[in-house]
């Protein structure tokens, strides 16, 4: 008898974590029903964020009271997200690449726990401090040095050439996305090159191969899917970062970004910045429209990491962060 | 680093197959390089602005928003991290007991995956529901317990898995012992696994520690702000933290109040790398088993 | 559930836990009994009007200890929405409330506490230190991207006699909801039919999408990003006057509704405040912008408290009250001592009265 009560205790506290999940996916459906009503399909696709006129009297659509002019597009958004973590990612995997290497192969074993723990603090550093460091530090040198110099060196491809804008835009999010990104894709690397036997490796070294080429050529194709994996989980945290991005971004608003120095928006910095101005609104549409955004970041995160978890087959090596 | 030290004798004897390999080292070195630099440029920014804010008023004044001290987003950080923990621990270790000592069947394997996903979900995610669930819908509005109670959803994941590893890596023998001595479960469990596991368990709760005295998004709109000291309050009672001095103080028209956001990411920092580095130790620590 | 795990009698779990519990058992009790019989209010909302705040509540609460007043820089909808909602006690707020959220909530009353004005300015190098003038339709064209170049006949046109450059301008705006986007798309609104029919005004409109546009996060956002942007145009409020001295931005004369082109100052924008008061209506939700009057500055807005008047209890309505009556008195809050730090200038004595009258009906 006492054995059923522990392990019923066991299972109900587990059992609250699917039920946390499913509580976010419905009441965020049911919170943002009307919305989803009102706004159908042209939510993912129309390029302009309105809340209309908020000092006119409401009007009703469909018979759903909404105020004058309101119109609710997220593709910016979408775009913005989607575009900052690419672009963090191109530049993150051949660091993290790098860095796993240096780590698991290029320096004596003696060194790697002091070296691994660098990468593994950056992992530690809270996302307002990476927004307060890119507001103090990175935006004046990508407004200055970076920025002017990309366009000068790559100004003949159009996505690289100016104007170079403030600082503030896809650039500056990007690099620090990337900063985010790489313990995430470092520790899923280097403990899947940890973990390839001693003797693939010696069978790759009585072939005649270079320490570098065994890396390289045999060690890298045997971890392949734990590095789609790793990369994948990589895009997951850049896709959901908020604070980060909202201080670092430009806010942009109905436009998508014409080169790498545009101001962009991301989902989750919409949400964090935009709570405040959709309160104006007394048909409560707009924040019932946030919700809506809440449920796509959300629903787009699940599926990221459900591809990133059946790749990497499980959670163990990710959990660094 | 074997070939970098010997690096002078062996540009003697370059082929091109040396050469490949010698550039993939440096470039592999400068990878390192590109994320150490930012990592140890932010330290000392923070640690120089930080050390110029401080001042004896940080620790012993509340803020007014201009100035005073930090008194209250520095309590406010610890009751919430205080309170995510005390919510989130055990329940994350009783999901990972679970998951580890009798979880395999289907259900475990779906927990266990869903685990994995929540800790995808972007924390402003969760701070919206929140926000829609508890502060509005239950009317706690800003409150120490809806601000922990996020911060738990984020955690539990971490602590579960975290436990449920260290657990899985006790021999199976030691618990069959157990059992054949006819010794309850949640003796076996409490008497053998734990004194074993017990590490990578407290790793796992560290680690969660930092994560809370770290966020941001989720706390905004849950537990809001104060400028007091906590008056005990669980609900209809916001509460300060050290992060939300930092977002919100930078953008102040005043020197002080820049001044404090940077003493709070330096506590805030300090705090964060201290737990990181003390969770990593004892996760590395020689295990006996 | 804690007993469950000292069962377990899993050590350092069991002492993190107690060590958790201590530090709540004592944080607790040591902050309760320093605040035991306090009022507890909550300000909250427009971050123009936070700073101002936080000039008065230490002062306040040193000279009543029996009141705790905690302020907090969120913006003007969320000032307004948690007065509303009874989770603030005093909402600030940059612009009045509509008349759709006040059939909603008729027992909200909405009080200037002090006058606010904006200013344009620009980052043109050399052309810093001369006021350049701008009208309504002019500024409409640059944030509509009609008129793309300094050297815009337009511009010109207003400005006869300097020499201005072929550069593009960046139109800079808040990308947070903000009360300085509501007046300043007012302007635009109440100055330019074209803009009042397509973009209209709020706290955080549909900007039009303007090729090198960009947004900014908060005034001091605003500030830095028109430093390091030579040939661009920000809105800004005017309690940052001192950050834009020190970025060396130019400040523009605008063109008031008798077509005359003015700087803010006391004496402007103070008569342009003058000109509204008789209109002001008994609950003073009225725009001040774009005012009649030769002397009046265009873009001036008062600074609202957002308070239920009904509150919980009498000892929360009292304690609301007295600071509120405190704050637009014009020998404690209204007093050039705080109002000249944040440049606000005090209410004209009539709309005082009004404010006063509101004041006193909250319960």
């Amino acid at each position: 008898m006492k054995i059923s009560i522990f392990r019923l205790v066991l299972l109900c506290l587990t059992s609250l974590i699917p039920v946390a999940l499913l509580a976010i996916l419905i009441f965020l459906t049911h919170y943002s029903w009307s919305a989803i009503l009102f706004n159908g399909v042209h939510f993912l696709l129309g390029k302009t964020w309105s809340l209309g006129n908020l000092y006119a009297n409401p009007v009703m659509v469909h018979g759903l009271s909404v105020p004058v002019g309101a119109n609710y597009g997220i593709l910016v958004f979408i775009m913005g997200t989607l575009v900052s973590s690419l672009i963090a990612l191109l530049l993150a995997v051949p660091v993290s690449l790098g860095v796993a290497i240096f780590l698991a192969e290029g320096v004596p074993p003696g060194s790697r726990p002091v070296l691994s723990l660098i990468v593994e603090l950056l992992a530690g550093v809270p996302s307002v401090v990476y927004g307060l460091w890119g507001f103090a530090v990175l935006i004046p040198f990508v407004a200055h040095h970076l920025a002017p110099d990309l366009a000068h060196l790559l100004g003949f491809i159009p996505f690289f050439a100016g104007p170079v804008g403030s600082g503030y835009g896809l650039l500056s999010s990007s690099l620090v996305l990337a900063l985010m990104v790489v313990p995430v894709i470092t520790a899923t690397v280097s403990e899947a090159l940890q973990g390839i036997s001693r003797e693939a490796k010696e069978a790759a070294y009585a072939l005649g191969a270079m320490r570098f080429e065994v890396v390289w050529k045999a060690m890298l194709p045997m971890i392949r899917t734990s590095l789609i994996g790793a990369i994948i989980l990589g895009l997951g945290r850049a896709l959901g970062e908020t604070m980060a991005v909202l201080m670092l971004s430009g806010g942009a608003l109905n436009y998508l970004p014409n080169n790498i120095y545009s101001p962009i928006s991301t989902m989750a910095s919409f949400i964090a910045s935009q709570l405040d101005s959709a309160l104006g609104d007394p048909t409560g549409m707009a924040v019932r429209s946030l919700a809506e955004i809440a449920l796509v970041l959300f629903l787009i995160a699940v599926i990221v990491n459900v591809i990133a978890r059946l790749l990497t087959g499980g959670f163990g090596r990710a959990v660094h962060n | 680093m074997q070939s970098i030290i010997s690096l002078p004798v062996r540009l003697q004897r370059l082929n091109p197959r040396r050469l490949v390999s010698l550039m993939g080292w440096i470039l592999c070195g400068i990878a390192f390089l590109l994320v150490a630099i930012p990592l140890l440029d932010i330290l000392y920014v923070i640690i120089k602005d930080g050390l110029a804010a401080f001042s004896v008023d940080l620790f012993t004044q509340v803020t007014n928003g201009i100035s005073g001290g930090l008194l209250n987003a520095i309590t406010g950080t610890l009751v919430l991290t205080a309170g995510a923990l005390i919510i989130g621990t055990p329940i994350g270790v009783a999901a990972g007991v679970y998951l580890s000592e009798f979880g395999h069947g289907g259900f475990s394997k779906i927990v266990r995956f869903l685990g994995d996903v929540l800790t995808g979900v972007p924390s402003i995610v969760l701070g919206y529901f929140s926000y829609v669930t508890m502060v509005v819908t239950l009317g706690w509005q800003f409150s120490v317990l809806a601000g922990t109670i996020t911060l738990a959803m984020m955690i539990v994941p971490y602590i579960a898995r975290f436990t449920e590893l260290s657990l899985l890596q006790v021999r199976h023998e030691l618990r069959e012992a157990g059992y054949a001595l006819g010794t309850s479960e949640i003796r076996v469990v409490a008497r053998i696994v734990f004194p074993i596991a017990w590490p990578g368990v407290l790793t796992g709760i560290l680690l969660s520690m930092a994560i809370s005295v770290g966020e941001t998004a989720p706390l905004i709109y849950t537990a809001g702000w104060s400028n007091y000291l906590w008056n005990g309050h669980l609900i209809r009672e916001p509460i300060g933290y050290l992060t939300y001095v930092i977002w919100s103080f930078i953008n102040q028209p005043f020197e002080s109040a820049h001044a404090l956001a940077f003493a709070a990411a330096f506590l805030v920092i300090v705090a964060v790398l201290l737990i990181n580095t003390g969770a990593r130790l004892l996760l590395k620590r020689p295990r006996n088993f | 559930m804690k007993k469950y795990l000292s069962k377990l009698g899993s050590k350092p779990i069991a002492c993190l836990c107690a060590a958790a519990v201590t530090l709540l058992g004592v944080a607790g009790p040591m902050m309760g009994a320093q605040a035991a019989d306090k009022v507890n209010l909550l300000e909250t909302g427009s971050t123009l009007l936070y700073p101002l705040f936080n000039l008065w509540v230490p002062d306040y609460t040193r000279a009543h200890p029996d009141v705790r007043i905690t302020t907090q820089g969120t913006g003007s909808g969320t000032g307004i929405a948690q007065a509303i909602a009874g989770i603030a006690q005093i909402g600030a707020s940059d612009a009045y409330m509509s008349d759709g959220q006040m059939k909603q909530s008729p027992d909200i009353l909405n009080i200037p506490l002090a006058i606010s004005a904006q200013t344009v300015n620009y980052n043109i190098p050399g052309l810093n230190k001369t006021h350049l003038k701008l009208d309504g339709p002019v500024l409409a064209g640059i944030y509509s991207g009609h008129i793309q170049y300094w050297n815009d006949a337009a511009i010109r046109k207003l400005n006869p006699g300097i020499k201005l450059p072929h550069q593009m301008i960046i139109p800079i705006h808040r990308t947070d909801g903000s009360g300085d986007t509501f007046i300043f798309s007012q302007y635009l609104a109440f100055s330019t039919p074209s803009w009042n029919n397509s973009v209209g005004y709020g706290t955080s409109i549909s900007w039009p999408a303007v090729r090198g546009g960009i947004g900014a996060i908060g005034n001091p956002g605003m500030v830095q990003a028109s430093q390091q942007n030579p040939y661009s145009i920000a809105y800004i409020g005017v309690s940052f006057h001192a950050e834009i001295a020190k970025a060396g931005l130019g400040t523009a004369r605008l063109e008031n509704r008798a077509g005359r082109f003015l700087l803010p100052n006391p004496r402007t924008v103070g008569a342009a405040a003058a000109e509204l008061v008789a209109k002001t209506p008994a609950d003073e939700r009225i725009s001040l912008i774009f005012a009649p009057g030769e002397e009046s500055y265009p873009i001036i807005n008062y600074e609202y408290a957002i308070v239920n008047q009904r509150q919980a209890n009498t000892r929360v309505a009292t304690a609301v009250r007295e600071f509120l009556l405190w704050a637009v008195d014009h020998r404690y809050g209204n007093a050039p001592k705080y109002l000249n730090q944040v440049n606000f200038i005090p209410l004209p004595a009539r709309i005082s009265e009004l404010s006063i009258k509101q004041i006193k009906s909250i319960h």
